[in-house]
């Protein structure tokens, strides 16, 4: 079944970037040591189950907790722990196993799997699943019997798969679904069904991809439980609150989670690791990451073990003579990478590489800009953007900080209709008060967009998490959503 | 290009030069770009920026000017150096006193301001208005982004009111060269419009020939009018003076038997006034390049059209209305789009992001509100232009219908 969809407003269309990733996949080689961190994605950290020396296989479990809201993590790779300790991840401290592996490709499978997975009990499967460490890389994880997200499987009302791709780069979901990934897929999704048995499932894919909406709807056919349709690969459409309302056209709870309103958000590479858990008893021990931005001397993806350090993963892939800076998923809202010995998790879905543009450029602000992209109509990218021309992808902030002029390019590409000149106007002058409240500013879910278009070069996403953070220091905390919301309780526990 | 980079590179140096780094700085910003790049997320951002967004304005403008050489001489080059060097001038010192970039607003201002000038400007008085254009209206204010006038406009207000003989008679007629402002100056097609309409009947439905009245003079501006007019048999036409507004209405009157040929003249042609055959305003008068210039900006996002939209639709409406039951006062709507600094003010002043409002609601109520008032001081009072009243007057509610559109807008508080 094919369904239509709601508009969202505002919202940039990334077209044409260099850089994009093939599709193409090529394997890493199991790296001589991996990091995993005891806090992936989302939940809280899990106790470590081994010891130091302890000997381990790919897919064991290393850590587990079943009382806090959480999905358990595992070894990628055979061989030894070497060390437990804290590291910095990310900007936040994090305990993390390091393991020295015997290089190995095997990996030791989950007791019960099957692949005639429907005789198998809900309890079984959710088990499997929730054994296995799948969950929506973003900020929730799967309902299980086994607190892996704040609410219980009864109450999923809705289940959401995207693959919209609206970033300037991301996985494709044309690779991710390519030959038996596709019934895979389907069959990770009937699982989750299974599962879930009081949830309509929703797939959101690239509206673009033709053909794969067609195979996707036609492997998924007969379910009336289930739509495909495609979403324009407008950013930030693969946002949770974009998503909720403009698939199901429900009010996202500002502030909370999508699952509060019971619904769970998870992309193509989490249903496949469904599959993978239930029917080949597979831990999630790898990840399939692009590889994007002009850095690479190929753009391609790679499949690479969970927790290998960022310089294993792209050993050899990177140009030599570019001053590069790495970005962790997205250009518009990823880390930098400064450290590459650090870890890819399972949250880790693209490196970009990124030149670094400190350099000058000859009457830039009059230069034609046949591959300069921009919101205004004002370069000749609009006109010549293509596969063969693409547009560059560099940090050059190309103009400097102006005061604002009104142009209004912020609030046109607002996907949640939001003012950030305004909110940004009355945190420049300290007026931290309910207008804030008022003008909406906890609605706003930092994509980062309206700092993307801004001609004055203002920090208007970093203004208003400013904002936000100065309102609840001022006792403005956000303010509960008018319906109930589910999950609550355990929420609170959680803190 | 090197000598230079490398010249830049020792000024930043000099000591004695620390006080005019803005001028450095905007030097090297505008030769070489920024070598800046983003700190945090996004990392890549757009390549749009201030200084290109401004020279789209001034390049959506140069056929204006182009088609103000033509028509009225290289004079025009030397108002706009003038205009350009005094501005500047004032803009780098509240820079270098302010200790910040020179901003690149004066850009437009020096080159907008010119524009709207007659162009038998002194020179002197354009550097006049300029200056107190850009100080007054907007450094005072904190300059640009904080201003709540249109400095090009404050200025021209300003020299308005200083200087009203040079300012209300000298009309250039184009092609006239020569710089002898006395002998060659002639009213703008609103100027004629307005004496017309007052010394004798607009559309009068029936012409009737006294004795004692000697002068008697009528104004058609339509051609319909004329018919209606001249197929009444009452109508007697003798010695009556026939104005005409536009080709059709003076070929209809032509044509007519009774009517001769020496009694009859047309005041403008529409064509005329598209092209710019017609005095005025040194940048207004060609309102072809600038309704291109106009759509190109609006094209590049750089301009919004709601207001362009709903200023020129609402003094449209209002002059259809109006002239049908005023027509001494109210002049004919096409007419009056294309007279005067409309179509200018419409599409490069009152499109001016600063000075207007920012949310849509207030750049329909902006234009509406803009429209109306240019109506009502061409027609009721004693100027013939409205333009720069009413667009000021609305910049200084800028403000206000932004503070109340908001309140509509985000009246049911969210909680
Ligand atoms: S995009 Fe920048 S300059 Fe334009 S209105 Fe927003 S904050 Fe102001
Ligand atoms: S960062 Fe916030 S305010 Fe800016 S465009 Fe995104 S949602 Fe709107």
């Amino acid at each position: 079944m094919i369904a239509k969809n709601r508009a969202f407003p505002g919202g940039y269309r990334f077209k044409h970037f260099q850089g994009r990733p093939q599709d193409k996949l090529i394997k890493a080689a199991i790296p001589a040591m991996v990091t995993i961190p005891l806090m992936q994605g989302f939940g809280d950290e899990v106790a470590a189950v081994v010891g130091a020396d302890d000997k381990v296989a790919a897919g064991q479990t290393i850590g587990r907790d079943d009382e806090s809201i959480s999905s358990p993590v595992h070894s990628s790779v055979n061989g030894k722990v070497v060390n437990i300790g804290k590291i910095d991840y990310l900007g936040n401290e994090t305990t993390a196993i390091t393991i020295e592996s015997d290089g190995t490709e095997g990996w030791q499978s989950l007791e019960g799997c099957s692949a005639a997975w429907d005789n198998l009990s809900i309890e079984q499967i959710e088990k499997l699943v929730y054994l296995s460490g799948a969950s929506g890389a973003g900020r929730d994880g799967i309902p299980t019997g086994f607190n892996s997200s704040i609410i219980s499987p009864d109450e999923v009302e809705n289940v959401i798969i995207h693959g919209v791709e609206s970033e300037m780069f991301a996985v494709s979901s044309g690779l991710l679904l390519k030959d038996d990934n596709l019934s895979h897929f389907a069959e990770g999704t009937k699982i989750l069904r299974k599962m879930l048995p009081h949830a309509a499932f929703s797939i959101a894919l690239n509206s673009e991809c033709k053909s794969l909406i067609t195979d996707v709807s036609g492997a998924l056919a007969d379910n009336d439980w289930c739509d495909v349709r495609g979403l324009e690969p407008r950013y930030p459409a693969d946002y949770d609150e974009v998503l909720v309302s403009a698939v199901l056209g429900r009010e996202f709870p500002v502030g909370h989670l999508a699952a509060n309103i019971g619904v769970i958000v998870l992309d193509i590479q989490a249903v496949l690791a469904v599959y993978d858990a239930v029917v080949a008893g597979k831990a999630v021990i790898e990840r399939t990451i692009a590889l994007a931005g002009p850095g690479f001397k190929e753009n391609l993806h790679i499949s690479a073990r969970v927790g290998s350090p960022v310089q294993h993963i792209i050993d050899g892939m990177v140009k030599q003579d570019a001053d590069l800076r790495f970005l962790r998923n997205s250009c518009l809202t990823g880390e930098a990478l400064s450290d590459l010995s650090m870890p890819a998790d399972r949250t880790c879905g693209a490196i970009i590489a990124v030149v670094e543009g400190n350099n000058r450029e000859m009457f830039a602000f009059v230069r034609p800009g046949p591959r300069k992209d921009s919101y205004s109509r004002t370069f000749l990218s609009l006109l010549f953007g293509s596969e063969k021309i693409t547009k560059l992808c560099e940090t050059n902030l190309r103009g400097e900080e102006r005061p604002c002029i009104s142009c209004n390019y912020c609030v046109e590409v607002c996907p949640v209709s939001l003012m950030p000149h305004l909110l940004f106007r009355h945190v420049e002058r300290e007026i931290i008060d309910e207008k804030l409240l008022k003008y909406g500013i906890y609605d706003c879910i930092e994509c980062n967009l309206c700092t993307y278009v801004c001609p004055s070069k203002i920090t208007l996403g970093q203004w208003i998490k400013d904002g936000k953070a100065k309102l609840i220091d001022e006792g403005l905390p956000c303010p509960q959503p008018k319906f109930a919301l589910k999950g609550l309780e355990e929420d609170e526990d959680a803190k | 290009m090197k000598v230079i980079r490398s010249l830049l590179d020792k000024l930043y140096e000099v000591p004695g030069l620390q006080r005019y780094k803005p001028i450095i700085g905007a030097a090297d910003a505008i030769l070489y770009g920024t070598n800046e790049t983003t700190h945090a997320a996004p990392h890549v951002v757009d390549n749009i920026d201030i200084k290109r967004y401004m020279s789209f304005v001034i390049l959506a403008l140069l056929p204006a000017v182009a088609a103000s050489v033509y028509f009225f001489g290289f004079r025009v080059i030397a108002i706009i150096m003038v205009s350009y060097m005094a501005g500047g001038a004032v803009e780098v010192i509240f820079a270098m006193v302010g200790k910040h970039d020179i901003h690149e607003g004066f850009l437009i201002t020096g080159l907008i301001f010119p524009l709207v000038l007659p162009p038998t400007c002194p020179l002197w008085v354009v550097a006049i208005g300029v200056v107190f254009g850009t100080m007054f209206g907007k450094e005072m204010f904190g300059g640009t982004g904080r201003n709540i006038f249109n400095p090009a406009l404050v200025g021209r207000l300003f020299i308005t009111i200083a200087f009203p003989a040079i300012m209300s008679a000298n009309w250039q007629q184009p092609f006239d060269y020569s710089l002898e402002t006395d002998a060659t100056t002639v009213a703008t097609p609103l100027g004629k419009y307005k004496s017309t309409a007052m010394a004798g009947e607009v559309n009068p439905t029936v012409v009737e020939f006294k004795e004692d009245e000697a002068n008697k003079q009528v104004l058609f501006t339509s051609a319909a009018a004329v018919e209606k007019c001249t197929l009444n048999p009452e109508s007697k036409f003798d010695g009556v003076k026939i104005y005409c507004v536009g080709n059709g209405a003076y070929k209809k009157a032509a044509k007519h038997k009774r009517i001769e040929e020496s009694n009859l003249t047309r005041l403008f042609s529409y064509g005329d006034l598209l092209v710019g055959k017609e005095p005025g305003s040194m940048g207004e008068t060609c309102r072809i390049v600038i309704i291109l210039g106009g759509i190109f900006l609006m094209f590049a996002k750089v301009s919004n059209w709601r207001i362009p939209v709903s200023y020129l639709g609402t003094v449209f409406v209002l002059a259809l209305v109006g002239h049908r039951f005023l027509p001494q006062d109210i002049a004919p709507p096409v007419f009056q789009i294309f007279a005067g600094g409309l179509m200018f003010g419409a599409m490069f002043m009152a499109t001016d992001p600063i000075t207007s409002p920012f949310t849509k609601a207030g750049k329909y109520c902006f234009g509406v509100s803009c429209g109306v008032l240019t109506v009502l001081i061409r027609s009721f009072t004693g100027y013939v232009e409205g333009v720069m009243f009413s667009i000021v007057i609305m910049n200084a509610f800028t403000p206000l219908i932004d503070q109340i559109v908001l309140m509509f807008k985000y009246r049911p508080a969210k909680t």
